[in-house]
């Protein structure tokens, strides 16, 4: 039987559905029964939510300037290719 | 086939950065830079990593004429970038050392009784949308912090996979590793931010 233990082991294949057939069954059943791994595959679900609302909301604007510069240095030494370079 | 119809907004963009237009150059760095660092710091240190973008950026300024749109200019860029990095730890006889064994972090192994049931189970409760929580800038902070506090291995694949939405398939390549071991890394630094987010909430300590 799958336990609150293994249960954790394998949360996030679960959540990204990358279990497959009896082994996706199994922690279904598990979850049916268990509300502290349902409370665990919900608050992993929301921790990495908002990991991905706060890494996609800004980049270091120091960094992206520092490459700007270079970029914008590299580009002047450069001939266009197709005529215009606007 | 009639393909003249499809706007492709992609394909302007490559056209732009193919004629060495600087302005779509500033938004191809601000767009794509964030994952590049992402890859390179799973392999190397910050500044040598950041050092690396940079000089990716300028190889691209020759070598978009070579791109052919057979993989999307992300990929395609990430590529370039993990390469580079291999290369670099090539030369430099470094190697990544990465800790595939255990899929569950300790201070989470330890919450579970003899018998495999949660002796110490998870507390979080979020009543509000990830988005609303992000303007809590103690939280936000405390975030920035763990992150960064995250092995670079985990971090990377965390952020490729996430934020900057790879496939499995393309982060595996990208980074070298097999598909088993990119579950262990991205289950490992999950974990790592729920336990954070959960002593953040229960003590509003970082
Ligand atoms: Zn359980």
């Amino acid at each position: 039987m799958l336990m609150c233990r293994d249960l954790a082991g394998i949360a996030s294949d679960y959540i990204d559905g990358e279990l497959t057939g009896r082994r996706n069954l199994s922690v279904k059943m598990h979850l049916m029964m268990c509300k502290h791994c349902r409370s665990f595959i919900g608050n992993l679900r929301a921790s990495t939510d908002l990991m991905k609302a706060h890494s996609s909301s800004k980049p270091d604007e120091e960094f992206i300037r520092r490459i700007d510069e270079r970029v914008a240095e590299a580009l002047k030494t450069r001939k266009p290719r197709d005529g215009n370079n606007e | 086939m009639n393909t003249a119809v499809h706007p492709d907004p992609q394909g302007s963009l490559i056209e732009d950065l193919k004629r060495g237009n600087s302005s779509a150059y500033k938004k191809a760095v601000r767009e794509y830079s964030p994952g590049m660092l992402a890859v390179a710091r799973f392999y190397l240190d910050y500044s040598s990593a950041e050092e690396i973008v940079q000089d990716c950026w300028v190889t691209v300024i020759d070598a978009i004429h070579k791109f052919e749109g057979r993989s999307s200019l992300k990929t395609w860029l990430h590529r370039i970038v993990a390469n580079r990095c291999k290369n670099k730890l090539r030369s430099s006889k470094r190697e990544v050392a990465i800790d595939f064994s255990e899929s569950l972090e300790p201070e989470l192994a330890n919450r579970f009784n003899a018998t495999g049931r949660w002796d110490l189970p998870p507390s979080l409760k979020f009543h509000e949308s990830a988005d609303t929580l992000m303007e809590n800038d103690a939280l936000s902070d405390c975030l920035d912090k763990h992150l960064s506090a995250l092995p670079e291995t985990q971090r990377s694949a965390l952020m490729l996979y996430e934020a900057h939405q790879h496939k499995s398939e393309d982060v595996c390549n990208i980074l070298d590793v097999s598909a088993s071991n990119l579950r262990v890394l991205l289950h490992r630094a999950r974990q790592k931010i729920f336990l954070m987010v959960e002593t953040f909430q229960e003590t509003g300590e970082c």
